[in-house]
């Protein structure tokens, strides 16, 4: 039997836009799901994406994948390698396998909503086999992180992370509930595939395998990439819709893309950044965070927006300046607030390690050194109970994480300043001007309670510590601390020690 | 004969303290913190409170005055919550009156 040429079949089976006639078209395609706005309906006919796949042949590859991916776990799970690998390496495994893995999941309802309500078949079909790839990425990595439950309790986070009310998972939850489970599919697209998969994921995800590499993790490499080649499909789904939005709605799309992209780079900067800069060994580190953003995503970024027509944020140059300061304040807050993280987060400032940070962050001693410094003081002085939190860290209304970003005074000095908003009969603080800009255009959206509005309204008992770990569903067995603060104060051992500390210390030895 | 009832509106300086989370920064602090002080406390144990989680812990303790700031303005170190007009979540600084000439 003569098989058919794939262009003979393709639109047959897969183009299945046939004309209702016993229900309404809206009925079927409602707008507040489909979110078409300015868009003429008929436009999406042109909706095209150029992998093409069929199922069985999805299917064959999908298998193939799995089969290899699994083949080198069930080889290494013989092996000691686990045990080699460093704290800071393992902890970076921790952030990702917590935070991703059920993002994956929440993902699986973004690809349904895009297979059900994309106006175009082959979006549907697209996003079909993208739901396909999201379930697997939900189930790989969550099957990887438990294979390590029993060596170390924090990695039961894994699957439990998101079903807590830990501070890191609420703005997750936030970023993710907004631009997966709340769009429109038209907004999903950008949001989703376009921006967070096309724009950061992809290439994080081949970064990040390099680096598990680099740190002898062969395992998490191979699960990484063998995510990544699902993701540089599935990420296809938005460029055809962004060509037709932008065609019909630039405004709109020129809106989308910024707030989303604004969203990606504040978690990646609390999530990345630190295992870049702070948690990578420092023989092990390629390029800082800072670099890595500067080549894989913005270089990139500008690019693609350039393509489509579109202009660069207005928020361009306060992104670009955070880029020096964001991520480092971000890592001293997990890094102080660290009883409330289930990875153990190395500070990463000894000597050479802030020699390396000032080499590549030229404001990073005058920014963040006299508060390691004193903190460093404190440990030496064998206090480390003065390193440890008493109260909560503030959390920006739009993005939850805390409000740590510094900028420069006309003095030089760097501080932290206020960004308020009062709306509703309410105040509202944020970490940024963007971040207070994006929730004063987005106010209609849903958005999460923060930590602070939880504990201001009451519910949070005890109202202590205590009370805030537990509510956070944080267990002592999985409670992060420093794995070796010795690693990092060693260097500062004996040096004259000035103010407060200096009379702590003085408490402390006698 | 029957008594009538007057109610009288109380000043904040005749109720019980009550309660006012604040967001606060002290001097070059890295972050934005939760500070809860009550409408009786006087802005010397303001900034006492708000250096209680910072000084030391993350800025190193400078041997001067502290001052609070709120809305722009320094607000006197006897006044108090309730006098100054703080709201619950308003936004304080507290800075070090660091004497002229000294860096």
């Amino acid at each position: 039997m003569t098989l058919l040429k794939r262009e003979e079949w393709q639109g047959f089976v897969r183009d299945v836009d046939w004309t209702p006639t016993y229900v309404d078209y809206e009925a079927i395609y409602p707008e507040w799901h489909c979110g078409t706005g300015k868009v003429p309906r008929e436009a999406w006919q042109g909706w095209e994406e150029s992998y093409k796949v069929s199922y069985p042949e999805y299917v064959a590859t999908q298998r193939e994948k799995e089969s290899s991916t699994y083949a080198v776990k069930a080889a290494l799970q013989r092996s000691n390698t686990f045990q080699d690998l460093d704290e800071g390496w393992k902890s970076a495994t921790k952030m990702h396998f917590g935070g991703v893995a059920l993002v994956e999941y929440a993902a699986v309802i973004g690809e349904l909503k895009m297979a059900r309500f994309g106006l175009n078949g082959s979006w549907r079909n697209m996003a079909t086999f993208g739901q396909l790839d999201e379930m697997r990425h939900a189930q790989i990595t969550t099957f990887f992180g438990h294979e390590f439950v029993g060596q170390d309790a924090q990695y039961d986070w894994t699957q439990k992370t998101f079903h807590t009310n830990d501070w890191v998972p609420i703005a997750l939850r936030n970023l993710f509930d907004g631009m997966m489970v709340a769009p429109n599919v038209v907004d999903l697209a950008i949001e989703l595939p376009f921006t967070f998969e096309t724009g950061f994921t992809n290439l994080q995800f081949i970064a990040l395998s390099a680096d598990a590499l680099e740190s002898g993790d062969v395992n998490f490499a191979n699960m990484i990439s063998s995510i990544q080649t699902d993701e540089a499909r599935h990420s296809q789904q938005g460029g055809p819709t962004m060509e037709i939005l932008v065609e019909h709605d630039p405004v709109r799309a020129q809106w989308v893309i910024d707030k989303s992209f604004w969203g990606s780079a504040r978690a990646f900067a609390a999530l990345t950044g630190p295992a870049m800069d702070y948690y990578t060994p420092l023989e092990h580190r390629k390029q800082s965070y800072r670099e890595f953003m500067e080549e894989w995503i913005i270089d990139q970024y500008i690019h693609t927006i350039e393509d489509y027509g579109l202009k660069k944020p207005w928020y361009w140059d306060e992104f670009i300046t955070g880029l020096d300061t964001w991520h480092h304040g971000l890592h001293m807050g997990l890094w102080y607030w660290r009883p409330t993280v289930w990875w153990r987060p190395k500070a990463g400032v000894s000597k050479d390690e802030r020699a390396w940070l000032a080499s590549k962050y030229p404001n990073w001693e005058n920014v963040y050194g006299d508060k390691w410094d004193v903190m460093i003081d404190q440990v030496n002085a064998n206090n480390v109970a003065a390193t440890l939190p008493e109260t909560l860290p503030w959390l920006c209304s739009t993005c939850h994480l805390p409000c740590c970003n510094a900028t420069p005074s006309r003095n030089g000095e760097w501080k932290v300043r206020t960004w308020q908003l009062d709306y509703d009969g309410k105040k509202y603080h944020f970490c940024t001007n963007a971040c207070r800009q994006i929730f004063w255009k987005d106010r209609d959206n849903v958005n999460h309670e923060t930590l602070i509005d939880r504990f201001l309204a009451g519910q949070i008992q005890p109202m202590d510590v205590g009370g805030i770990l537990n509510y956070m569903g944080m267990t002592p067995d999985a409670m992060g601390d420093d794995p070796d603060y010795g690693a990092w104060t060693r260097d500062y051992i004996g040096r004259a020690v000035e103010g407060i500390a200096a009379a702590t210390v003085q408490g402390a030895t006698q | 004969m029957t008594q009538s009832r007057e109610t009288v509106e109380l000043g904040p300086a005749d109720r019980a303290p009550e309660l006012v989370p604040l967001n606060a920064i002290f001097a070059t602090d890295f972050v934005q913190i939760l500070v809860p002080v009550t409408t009786a406390d006087t802005m010397t144990e303001v900034a006492a409170a708000v250096a209680h989680h910072v000084e030391g812990k993350r800025v190193r303790a400078l041997p001067y005055e502290k001052v609070v700031i709120h809305n722009g303005r320094v607000v006197p170190a006897e006044m108090t919550v309730a006098d100054a007009g703080f709201a619950p979540l308003d936004h304080i600084a507290v800075e070090y009156l660091v004497p002229k000439g000294v860096s």
